[in-house]
């Protein structure tokens, strides 16, 4: 069934794709300033570039905090709304399930927006703090998402025969469901880790003076600079994101959630 | 005193629907009992009711005549076997036999006794650290029994354990359940759609439809001697044909079969047979015969086609009371298709059931 | 799952404060947005917001140019995906686990870092424009930044995973017997393709594409870099009303329109989804 010319296009797609990282990669080692392409002669100083402009440096560590701590906290509340929908049959349900996809379909730029005019300017809510909620947010549909795949993968009898064993109900989801939906809650926490830590339109509206996280930084860099120091950065995000994506899909599967 | 006594027990989903409507059994110790029905009769709900895991509306669950309708599933000292196993995937094969010692709080050296004991009794004793996922269905089933046995439960219960299992595998772990069964001596119920299944592992088989029962008795009876049709129909009468009642007595009745008159026994719930009224008749393939040439006996009829199965012959042959499939030694004489011939009755195996109702 | 006793209370005492959370914290400044998009600072409710903003020739080129876009790269998208998505679904599951892991990368980089890449490309002394000088094809260097071919291909770029990954899934349920039971029925690889495949992995198509044109016309980095103010897409144009001209109204104008059509395209191709069930 499969033909030559399908190969052809398989080739295209994977060109088309993953072209672009080749061009950054190279350009991050070029020693012309002007990204002239192909480059020419070889050099670190745009990798050194990255550690010493504080602009990268300041925001690098908001956006992990920021990343850690809004995938944590939309885990904790996710994972029971997660739990509820996949374990009980009840009226509501299909709202709950919309709600919690909501923050998908309406566009990161006019959900910082929104929340900018609403927080920030009408509540005068600090930058950090509108930034979280911001991101908390839009990770609710990940974690639900993923936790519910995991939960389904698990026959939900063993609950019933953990309690028939002795156990209580809590006890029974500690001892018997948690263990096993390790995988699902760590892919879950990877997916939400990234998409957070990527995110630039939710950002854009909620940065803040001295308060930027790094995508935003990275744009507004361009905004003054045309140099490879940005691809020397993003070589940099990714290794970063290949080491985290690549462990994470060996050790679980990461695909079959996405 | 019953074992385990369910009192009227009534159980609704919805409203105006119910499930189980004032279901009423006694297990006497040590029995085995099996629910036999078609799905959706409330036969797991009956057992899960019996777990603690359906809150029931109406009616009482007794283990040692003590009331155990209020008590939480955890507190219950109830063995449970599922259909999926529900095995916990991230435990060995001891850690999951010893869970329910754990929730004991049984001294640790003891639970590795039991446990020992336990996996040895279903064989498995060189499995011990490996994970569900490598063992085989079988091997699983092994598991589930052994965990559930292990906390020496007061009553043992099986919602269809054997289901996910083959054929030849089925039959092997049945002889293995009631071996076990019946080293523990332990009360169990079983739930089971499958009616051989049920005949040959029980003391004593109910069979339900629609939330009630049918009839409730030993394998060997129920096999013999449906008291109704649903009954007869469930437990593998191949054929059935509604005729008219000729003569009736206390416990036979009369009716017409080619030019002769047959004798059947009769069963009923709702009235005696009257001559004139319409009884269904229920018999097995193998309990009629065919002959052919002028001085046979019987109700002429038609071969329409055979199909060969070893050491028998099915025929399809057809009448003018119905089609009818027939089983004959392959080695006795042959009929094609087309061939006249005449079914012979073997009307003490034959059964008549008769409602008022149905008619 | 059984019925227990006080279920209703487990199940709102689970849901809460996660529902709680999203009202407050995003249902909320949505509904402010909606007022302020109706309710000038000067008080009173008034639709002008909406009709300034379709009498206005820019926007409307804006709104248009952003629809248009969309639609072009959810056509290429689905030109590429494909073909090469059916060699993916057909490939021994090792082989195929590690080339969606690829699919996936780009999908888990920063659009900052995937769109810088095409300004090295398309730039005045990048990638194309060196080829066509030493090729003599050109004498200056062609401009390509800030054109709508820069923005297309970025966006391209950007969403192509989306389309695969749903493609692929699709068609992994199309057992290898129905593709054979059609060929022995007589139908060449073509006609296979076009009336086994197609139908069969419709529902990954549609998902598809409703992924790649939604996230086309909202999305932000691409036309920022590759379209600047020059060439204003919806998203840059809510930046520039809201940072720049500082016209919240407008804003929240452009906001709501941007909402209102990607509702709009999600629920008329989850209609389409259902229909075909």
């Amino acid at each position: 069934m499969v033909s030559r010319w399908m190969y052809t296009s398989l080739v295209i797609l994977y060109c088309f794709l993953l072209g672009p990282f080749v061009i950054i990669f190279m350009a991050s080692f070029g020693a012309n300033a002007t990204m002239a392409f192909p480059p020419q002669g070889f050099t670190l100083d745009w990798f050194a570039n990255v550690f010493e402009t504080s602009q990268f440096i300041d925001s690098f560590w908001i956006s992990l905090q920021l990343a850690l701590l809004s995938t944590i906290v939309s885990l904790i509340m996710g994972m029971p709304v997660a739990y509820a929908l996949v374990r009980f049959q009840f009226t509501g349900s299909g709202l709950v399930e919309t709600v919690f996809s909501a923050p998908i379909l309406v566009p990161g730029l006019v959900i910082g927006f929104a929340m900018l005019n609403f927080f920030v300017l009408l509540g005068d809510m600090q930058v950090m703090t509108g930034l979280f909620i911001g991101h908390t947010a839009i990770l609710f549909p990940y974690s639900v998402r993923v936790i519910s795949a995991s939960l389904r993968n698990l026959d939900p009898y063993v609950e019933d025969a953990a309690v028939s064993l002795g156990a209580r109900r809590l006890r029974g989801f500690l001892l018997v469901v948690l263990p096993n939906m390790q995988a699902g809650i760590a892919a879950a926490f990877v997916l939400g880790f990234i998409t957070s830590f990527n995110n630039v339109p939710v950002s854009l509206f909620l940065s803040g003076p001295g308060v930027t996280t790094l995508p935003v930084s990275m744009l507004s860099y361009l905004e003054y600079y045309f140099d490879p120091t940005i691809a020397a950065l993003s070589t940099l995000l990714v290794a970063f994101t290949v080491v985290l994506v690549q462990s994470a899909e060996r050790l679980l599967g990461l695909s079959q959630f996405v | 005193m019953p074992h385990l006594e369910i009192r009227n027990l009534t159980v609704s989903y919805e409203k105006n629907r119910p499930t189980l409507e004032q279901f009423s059994l006694g297990v006497e110790q040590g029995e085995l009992v099996s629910l036999l029905g078609p799905s959706g009769c409330g036969k797991t709900t009956t057992l899960r009711s019996v777990a603690g895991f359906i809150q029931p509306d109406a009616g009482q669950i007794l283990i040692n005549g003590r009331d155990y309708t209020q008590l939480p599933p955890n507190r219950r000292d109830i063995g449970l076997v599922f259909q999926s196993y529900a095995l916990f995937p991230h435990l060995t094969v001891f850690n999951n036999v010893a869970f329910g010692l754990r929730m004991r709080r049984i001294p640790k050296g003891e639970i590795s006794e039991r446990v020992t004991t336990a996996l040895k009794m279903v064989g498995l004793e060189a499995f011990a650290n490996r994970r569900p996922a490598q063992l085989s269905g079988g091997q699983q089933q092994r598991v589930a029994l052994a965990r559930a046995t292990v906390i020496e439960p007061q009553v043992l219960l099986l919602d269809e354990p054997l289901s996910n299992l083959d054929a030849r595998l089925r039959v092997d772990m049945r002889q293995e359940i009631r071996r076990l069964q019946q080293q523990l001596g332990i009360t169990t119920l079983y739930v089971t759609h499958d009616q051989v299944e049920a005949m040959s592992i029980s003391d004593r088989v109910v069979v339900m439809n629609q939330g009630e029962i049918e009839q409730i008795g030993a394998p060997e009876r129920i096999f013999a001697a449906p008291e109704t049709a649903f009954v007869a129909d469930f437990m593998g009468f191949d054929n059935r044909f509604k005729a008219a009642v000729v003569s009736a007595r206390t416990d036979k009745l009369q009716l017409h079969w080619g030019g002769d008159a047959i004798e059947l026994r009769w069963r009923s719930r709702s009235g005696s047979p009257q001559p004139g009224a319409r009884a269904e008749i229920f018999f097995r393939a193998d309990n009629a015969s065919l002959a052919a040439g002028p001085d046979a006996l019987g109700l002429a009829g038609q071969v329409i086609l055979h199909t060969f199965h070893g050491n028998e012959l099915r025929y399809l042959v057809e009448t003018e009371v119905g089609e009818f499939s027939i089983l004959q030694d392959s080695a006795g004489q042959r009929f094609e298709p087309g061939a006249a011939v005449k079914v012979q009755p073997q009307p003490q195996k034959w059964i008549a059931i008769f409602e008022e109702t149905g008619q | 799952m059984s019925r227990r006793p006080n279920q209703t209370r487990t199940i709102v005492l689970l849901v809460s404060p996660a529902f709680i959370f999203v009202l407050v914290f995003f249902v909320l400044p949505l509904m402010f947005l909606l007022s302020q998009s109706v309710l000038p600072a000067d008080g009173g409710f008034t639709l002008t917001g909406y009709v300034d903003f379709f009498q206005s020739r820019v926007s409307r080129i804006v709104y248009l140019r952003t629809l248009r876009l969309g639609l072009i790269v959810t056509g290429i998208c689905v030109l590429m995906s494909y073909p090469a998505a059916f060699v993916l679904a057909r490939m021994p599951a090792r082989r195929r686990s590690f080339l969606m892991s690829l699919v996936i990368l780009p999908l888990m980089t920063n659009a900052v870092a995937r769109t810088f890449a095409w300004l090295i490309i398309l730039g005045r002394r990048g990638m194309v424009n060196q080829t066509l000088l030493s090729l003599e094809l050109v004498e200056n260097p062609v401009r390509f930044i800030f054109t709508e071919t820069a923005i297309v291909l970025g966006l391209t770029q950007l969403f192509l995973p989306l389309m695969v990954l749903p493609l692929v899934s699709a068609m992994e349920n199309i057992p290898d017997d129905v593709l054979e039971a059609a060929r022995s029925l007589g139908a060449n690889r073509l006609i296979t393709f076009a009336r086994i495949v197609v139908p069969l992995s419709s529902d990954g198509l549609v998902l598809g594409a409703t992924l790649v044109f939604t996230g086309s016309v909202t999305a932000f980095v691409t036309p920022a870099i590759l379209g600047g103010s020059r060439l204003l897409l919806m998203s840059t144009l809510l930046r520039q009303e809201a940072v720049i001209l500082f016209d919240q109204q407008a804003a929240a104008v452009v906001a709501v329109v941007m909402i209102s059509t990607t509702l709009a395209v999600n629920l008329l191709l989850r209609f389409l989804r259902v229909r075909q069930v």
